[in-house]
This record gives structure tokens, C-alpha cells and sequence, in this order.
């Protein structure tokens, strides 16, 4: 294979993935208020295209349509940068995320189904989570507004409580793993008895919860808490800059579903058929990655928004003593068996 | 003072988990129920004889308007969407109005007008929709106005009968 091959290969990954993606952040706002209106006895959107599926096109456009306002004394770089700081690193981490073993089409194997498989893709996609608070908090300083700052403050205040214990049970299911590669954590599990939210249960729900924290998503969005804040950090956005937000928030719901999918339900592993193609391995993907993300929405048509101290409540003191308590069982049993 | 007794948390509601299940147990519960809501301009909402849209004009079974321009909608009219010119014509009733102009932006359906009319002209039809694109094409002139009485039948017959619900045969 020459290395004009291997660059088309990956360039062709490249767009499907991320065309991908942005495609699911599109249906993800239409199925928010679709499933939010089917739990509260309506139809929800229903009048573009058949079952409203054109409704994300025609927000776009009416987007991109809307007077875009900056308020006095903000401070205009910043202002314009913010929506792309925390748009940006949640469409960049999608890039390690492995969906599907090497694909094979008319028997010639083109690898794996990501766009780079990267040997401490655990630690980019870390490296990367952490970036995404930047845009929301300077978003929320920029623009001159102390709702937005407030909106900021707690973000990072929150984010850096939940950082923590992401880390630590997603190291937990490193350890058990015995690696940083992705690709190799999903190898790692592959019949249904092996995946590791069975071996590691406690990490997997404070794994959930802290995705919730770490995207803002109910019942933790203390960013943008509507009745307190206004709107918290976007209070001051309009047209497509506000989209821009939008759009990193549903990116980092996606590729945080697909890292639970990744690190705790066996990645495309297809239960009871471990010699499945690679389609089908595809499918079991999307699939679970499907479940995650419905949960999301479930989750924040259901559940009240907590308050501020009970959150830092249950960061610091709950969750990370458990975490920490949760990995310190989890290496003494590895380095013991 | 009040002293408000908060419940008691047994261990699986302070754990909170259960409750988090339960909770969405619920809300996947309600996602297949019936849907409520009314697909509006194809499902209009039944219309009833009480039913009080914006006020029309009778015209008879003789193609003639039954208003005679008295006047007496327009003094009554609260929010003076009226405006009325009277003219004269060859027939046994001498008078019609040569303009009838609602504003139906400032008439606000209250039905005075229809209580006022000695001579049955103006009633408080079923249509309800109202919205253009100018404020000039919201004021109805005589034409937009005129109804066939058939089409205003059910809310005639409904006003007669409860103008006569408290007359006795002595009283008439």
C-alpha cells in the first residue's frame, strides 16, 4: 500500500467520521424535543419534512439568518473566539474513538474505523475535555455580563470537581485493561461476560454521572441554570455564535456516549457473536452509543436540576473518595491476581 | 409560626439511586402514552351555537343587507372599531349603510354590538382566525362583513332563545 493510499484511506475515515458527527449533534437537538415532548403527552416537532427530520436544517438556516449582537464593553476576540473554544475539542475527540474492528470491504482490510488510533487516545481525550471549559468560561467573562460570568464560574467550578473522578474511573478501567489505547481497551473485553460494567460496576456509575457534569448536561447544568442565570455563560450569544455552543454541547454528549461505550460496554463487541463482520460490529456500536445518548435526554426530562452545594457536595465528597477507594481496590486486585 | 415537618428519607430515597430509576421508569412510562396535542389548523376545535367569533352582517334571503345604518352598534361599540355611513335606497326599507367598516384589530369581541341591534343585522359569527400581513387588510369593509343568514342560523336561533329565557307570557 503506497502513502497515497494511506492518506486517502484516512482522509475518507476522516470525513465519514466527522460528517458523522456533526450530522448526530443535528438530529440530537431535534431528538431532544421530540422525546421531551412524547414524555410530557405532545408530538413535538413534526411540520419540516416527514416527522419534523428537516427541523435541525431549518434552525441552521434560521441561525444563520439572525442579527448577531455583541454587548457594550465586551470584549470583542474573546467574544468571537469562545463559541469555537468549546465547539472545537469536543469534534476533535471523536477522532480516537474506535467504532468498529478493521473494516473490510471486497477483501481489502482498511484498519480500524477511527481516525488515527492513538496509543494514549485516554489521555487526548482528557487533554482535550479539559479545553472545552475554556470556551464556556471565557465565553461567560467576555461578555460583559454577570449572569455569563456566574454561568462560567460554575462551569469550571463543577468541571474541575467532576474532572477528577472521571479520571480516576476511567483509570480504574485502564488498569483492568492494561492500556491507554482505545482500540486495545475494546479488544480487551470482547465477549459480553468481559465487559468491565460488570468488573468495574461502581466505576461505571460514577462514570455516568460525571459525564453528565463534565458535558453540563441536566441534572447538572449549573452553566446555564435558567432560572438563576438567565442563561448563564450564553446569555449574551445570539445567531450562529450561540449555535456554535450549541453544537459543542451535542458533540460532547455523542463522543462521551461512545467513550462509555468505549471503556465500559465492550466498544463493538456483539454479544453471542464474537466472529460478527465488521458491520455488525458497527451496528452494535451505534447501537449502544444510541442507548447513551437517549439517556442523556432521559435523564434531563426527568430529573430536577440539582443545587450548587449538593453537587460540590457530591463531587468532593462522595465521589472522589470512592473513586480513589475504587482504584486502589481495583490495582491491588490486578496486582495481585 | 409555622413549623413544617419535612419526611423522613428512608435509606433507598437518600441513597437516591432507586429514586433516579424510579423517576425514569416513569418518564418512559408516559412516552408511550396518547398524545394530547391538537394538530390545530387541520384539527380545528369543535365550534359550538355559544361559540363568540368576530361579529358579521345578515344578508337576507333576498340578497339584501338587513342592516339600516341606525347607528346604534357604533355608540355602543367600547373599543370604536365601527364606522358607519348610512345611504338611501328604492326599497320598502329605505336605508343601508354605503360603508361598514370593522377594524378588527381594535374590536375586541365583546358582542355589544349584537345586543344592540333592534334589527337583527349584526351577529357574532364562528369564525375565529384572524391574521394578514397589514394592519389596512385587517379592517373589514362591507363585503369581508357580509354573511348569508343561513351561515349565522345557529347563533341567531341561540341569542333569541336566551333573550326570551326570563320573559314570562305576561311579561310580553
Amino acid at each position: 500500500m503506497s502513502s497515497w493510499e494511506g492518506f486517502l484511506i484516512v482522509l475518507v475515515k476522516t470525513i465519514v467520521i466527522f460528517g458523522s458527527l456533526v450530522q448526530v449533534a443535528a438530529l440530537m437537538t431535534l431528538a431532544e424535543r421530540k422525546f421531551s415532548a412524547f414524555m410530557q403527552y405532545r408530538i413535538g416537532p413534526n411540520r419540516v419534512g416527514p416527522f419534523g427530520l428537516l427541523q435541525p436544517l431549518a434552525d441552521g438556516v434560521k441561525f444563520i439568518f439572525k442579527e448577531e449582537l455583541t454587548p457594550d464593553g465586551a470584549n470583542p476576540w474573546l467574544f468571537r473566539a469562545a463559541p469555537v473554544i468549546a465547539a472545537l475539542p469536543a469534534m476533535m475527540t471523536i477522532a480516537v474513538i474506535p467504532f468498529a474492528p478493521d473494516v473490510t470491504i471486497g477483501g481489502r482490510n482498511f484498519g480500524t474505523l477511527s481516525v488515527t488510533d492513538l496509543d494514549i487516545g485516554v489521555l487526548y481525550i482528557l487533554a482535550l475535555g479539559g479545553l472545552a471549559i475554556y470556551g464556556v468560561i471565557l465565553g461567560g467573562w467576555a461578555s460583559n455580563s454577570k449572569y455569563s460570568l456566574m454561568g462560567g464560574l460554575r462551569a469550571s467550578a463543577q468541571m474541575i470537581s467532576y474532572e477528577l473522578t472521571l479520571i480516576l474511573t476511567i483509570l480504574a478501567v485502564v488498569v483492568m485493561s492494561g492500556s491507554l489505547n482505545l482500540r486495545e481497551i475494546v479488544e480487551a473485553q470482547p465477549t459480553i461476560g468481559s465487559w468491565h460494567i460488570w468488573t468495574q460496576p461502581l466505576a461505571f456509575l460514577m462514570f455516568v454521572v460525571a459525564t453528565f457534569a463534565e458535558t453540563n448536561r441536566h441534572p447538572f447544568d449549573f452553566n446555564e441554570c435558567e432560572p438563576e442565570l438567565v442563561g448563564g455563560f450564553h446569555t449574551e450569544y445570539s445567531a450562529m455564535k450561540w449555535a456554535m455552543f450549541y453544537i459543542g454541547e451535542y458533540s460532547a454528549m455523542t463522543v462521551m456516549a461512545s467513550l462509555t461505550v468505549v471503556l465500559f460496554l465492550g466498544g463493538w463487541s456483539v454479544p453471542f457473536w464474537p466472529e460478527a463482520p465488521w458491520w455488525v460490529c458497527l451496528g452494535s456500536f451505534l447501537a449502544k452509543t444510541g442507548f447513551f445518548l437517549f439517556l442523556f435526554l432521559w435523564v434531563r426530562w426527568t430529573l430536577p436540576r440539582f443545587r450548587f452545594d449538593q453537587l460540590m457536595r457530591m463531587g468532593w465528597k462522595l465521589f472522589l473518595p470512592l473513586a480513589l477507594l475504587n482504584l486502589l481496590v481495583t490495582g491491588a486486585f490486578v496486582a495481585l491476581r | 409560626m409555622v413549623i413544617v415537618k419535612r419526611k423522613e428519607l428512608s435509606l433507598s430515597e437518600k441513597l437516591y439511586i432507586p429514586e433516579v430509576l424510579r423517576g425514569l421508569s416513569i418518564t418512559l412510562r408516559k412516552m408511550f402514552e396518547p398524545k394530547i396535542t391538537r394538530q390545530y389548523p387541520e384539527e380545528p376545535l369543535p365550534k359550538t351555537e355559544v361559540t363568540r367569533g368576530q361579529p358579521r352582517l345578515v344578508v337576507r334571503e333576498d340578497d339584501t343587507i338587513a342592516c339600516v345604518s341606525c347607528g346604534l352598534c357604533e355608540a355602543a361599540c367600547p373599543a370604536y372599531a365601527i364606522t358607519i355611513d348610512g345611504g338611501e335606497t328604492d326599497r320598502a326599507i329605505e336605508r343601508e349603510p354605503v360603508r361598514f367598516d370593522i377594524d378588527m384589530l381594535r374590536c375586541i369581541l365583546c358582542g355589544f354590538c349584537e345586543e344592540a341591534c333592534p334589527k337583527e343585522a349584526i351577529y357574532m359569527s364562528d369564525e375565529l382566525e384572524l391574521a394578514d400581513y397589514s394592519r389596512e387588510a385587517l379592517i373589514y369593509d362591507i363585503d369581508k362583513l357580509k354573511r348569508p343568514k343561513a351561515a349565522l342560523q345557529k347563533r341567531i336561533d341561540y341569542v333569541k332563545r336566551i333573550n326570551t329565557r326570563w320573559q314570562t307570557p305576561s311579561s310580553t
